[in-house]
């Protein structure tokens, strides 16, 4: 079968999808086989990757003794 | 769903870190934050009888720290905000911001990739501001997305809007946030990187 080919402007246009894993099938392959070709959107690619990454990685916190004691007590009340 | 109480807070404190990371960045505050994650498990622990299977503790207890987020926002808020968390601002046709592009100007090209060790030298504390500083409809679809890791699907269904708007919304959100972040970087007095040091750089970028 034939791979289906997009240039650099349909591939900016789906970077953000391709990166949140939400492309279909077909654009997922399309976009795969233009980043290996493409320098310039591969590397838009990486860069919209890490900052997300970096984003995410404030989901975990340090959580203080006051909050801890606070949900265990809770959980004792229980 | 039997899940026996110690099995059940066991959950909660391993998951703990994380319920107050999100909660943290949700609210914007930190007694906001330490009363929404007291709430989720209260009504986790009353309404157990949900949960389909251990395994699923973790999207469950998110799911319920998410909706009670929004109800909440929902009873304390103006109906304006409201409206702004569940529906298209048509108004909102703003440029898109892109700090990729901004930095991959013909001058910087003697970095290597300079864009990239931008978001390297990020701090913690930056992009918790910068992520702080967005309207509330732009900051919970990253956070949905990028903290909790939620498909646009679950993320629409969450919110109540339909997929296409959360796609467009999280374009139009994580464009705001880079302009934040770059926002910053020029006021830390570097335009080509983010910190003093970075690259010892004194580029007239942009």
């Amino acid at each position: 079968m034939t791979e289906k080919e997009i240039d650099c402007e349909q591939a900016l246009k789906q970077i953000l999808e391709y990166v949140d894993h939400e492309l279909e099938d077909g654009n997922q392959a399309a976009m795969e086989h233009h980043l290996h070709t493409c320098q310039s959107c591969f590397s838009r690619m990486e860069f919209e990757r890490r900052l997300k990454d970096k984003v995410g990685a404030l989901r975990e916190e340090k959580v203080s003794s006051n909050v801890t004691n606070r949900i265990k007590g809770l959980l004792d009340s229980f | 769903m039997g899940l026996s109480k110690e099995a059940f807070e066991n959950q909660v404190m391993d998951l703990l870190g994380r319920l107050h990371g999100v909660a943290r960045r949700l609210t914007g505050n930190e007694a906001d934050a330490e009363d929404l994650v007291a709430e989720t498990v209260t009504k986790a622990w009353r309404c157990l009888n949900t949960l389909a299977s251990e395994d699923a503790f973790k999207a469950w207890i998110f799911r319920i720290l998410n909706n009670t987020f929004i109800s909440d926002l929902r009873r304390a808020s103006a109906r304006p905000r409201l409206e702004s968390i569940e529906s298209e601002d048509e108004s909102e046709d703003e440029a898109m911001f892109s700090i990729f592009e901004q930095m991959h100007q013909p001058f910087l090209l003697w970095f290597s990739t300079p864009e990239q060790e931008f978001v390297d030298k990020l701090l913690r504390e930056d992009l918790d501001k910068a992520l702080g500083s967005l309207p509330d409809h732009y900051r919970v679809v990253v956070i949905l997305s990028d903290l909790e890791e939620f498909s646009y699907s679950e993320i629409a269904e969450t919110l109540a809007i339909p997929v296409g708007t959360v796609r467009s919304r999280l374009a139009r959100a994580r464009s705001a946030l880079q302009k934040v972040l770059w926002a910053q970087a020029q006021e830390y007095g570097l335009k080509g990187s983010p910190k003093q040091g970075c690259h010892g750089s004194t580029t007239d970028a942009p």
